[in-house]
């Protein structure tokens, strides 16, 4: 069963990014462009993982993540923020909310494979096949 | 902090920030470049930085073929193929909000609380003003042979 990750980011140059960084592995990545389509994406899809960007119109990534902490039945995905945003004070307050991880835009993409195989088993798509 | 000695050294952070930001995201290298000329058609990124203490833009200029160059490498895009006005500005708009997204988090860092704006970008031969009392700055670059600028407005009290 591929791996489900929600990218939510209102760049559609980091949601890209995101989907070709993940393409090698047995996962499926869907997208959302803010937080309120997030947390509606979140609900449906129920991903395994959500990657949060923080600054986003209509609903932000703090306000998603509040959001989604309150809920009975999405609280539990865990979620890693993905921002240009790294400020101490913003990155305690977040993580007080409750994230799995942060990575600071700009970023590889080794690096963001590297803290969500922390979080989700990825199985590269050629051994899946094999 | 007392405001009255507070000096943010914004030349210092941009000359890291910026060159980082095109290395880490594109694998360009951005080398600091002189003051001089800079081509007039231009496509520009805008983040908004806005705090009790601090306001401002930042702004990041690119010549029209720089853009497109950089949509290129960012989105992978095929050397045949020209990337569409909307790539162009996405990427464009992700380049300044990394770049004032980084600026936003040393102010933070420094007790100068603010947040950033959603990324605007806009098109064409220009000159942006600065406000009264806004100190204005402009850091020269070079990539890929052409020249680029970062432009920060700050007003810190």
């Amino acid at each position: 069963m591929p791996v489900k990750i929600l990218s939510v980011d209102d760049s559609k140059t980091i949601r890209l990014i995101v989907k070709r960084a993940f393409a090698p592995f047995d996962c499926t990545v869907c997208e959302a462009t803010n937080g309120e389509e997030g947390l509606a994406v979140a609900a449906s899809e129920k991903p395994e993982l959500i990657i949060l960007d923080i600054t986003m119109p209509v609903m932000d990534g703090v306000t998603m993540l509040t959001k989604l902490k309150e809920s009975a039945e999405l609280k539990h995905i865990p979620v890693i923020m993905l921002t240009a945003e790294s400020g101490r004070e913003n990155v305690a307050y977040i993580a007080k909310l409750g994230v799995r991880d942060y990575l600071v835009k700009p970023f590889q993409d080794s690096q963001l494979i590297e803290k969500v195989k922390r979080v989700v088993a990825l199985q590269p798509k050629a051994e899946v096949a094999a | 902090m007392n405001p009255s000695t507070f000096t943010f050294n914004t030349a210092e952070h941009i000359t890291f920030i910026a060159p980082n930001v095109f290395d880490t995201m594109l694998g360009l290298a951005v080398v600091t470049a002189s003051p001089g000329a800079f081509p007039g058609e231009r496509v520009s990124g805008a983040v908004g930085i806005a705090g009790e203490r601090v306001n401002g833009t930042v702004y990041l200029h690119l010549p029209e073929p720089l853009a497109q160059e950089t949509a290129r490498a960012m989105l992978q895009i095929q050397p045949d193929q020209v990337p569409g006005d909307s790539d162009v500005h996405d990427v464009v708009g992700e380049l300044a909000n990394m770049i004032g997204g980084a600026l936003k988090s040393l102010l933070c860092d420094a007790d100068i609380y603010c947040a950033i704006s959603t990324p605007s970008v806009i098109r064409g031969a220009f000159a942006v003003e600065a406000p009264p009392g806004v100190r204005a700055e402009m850091f020269y670059f070079t990539c890929l042979g052409q020249r680029l600028a970062v432009e920060v407005h700050l007003q810190i009290n």
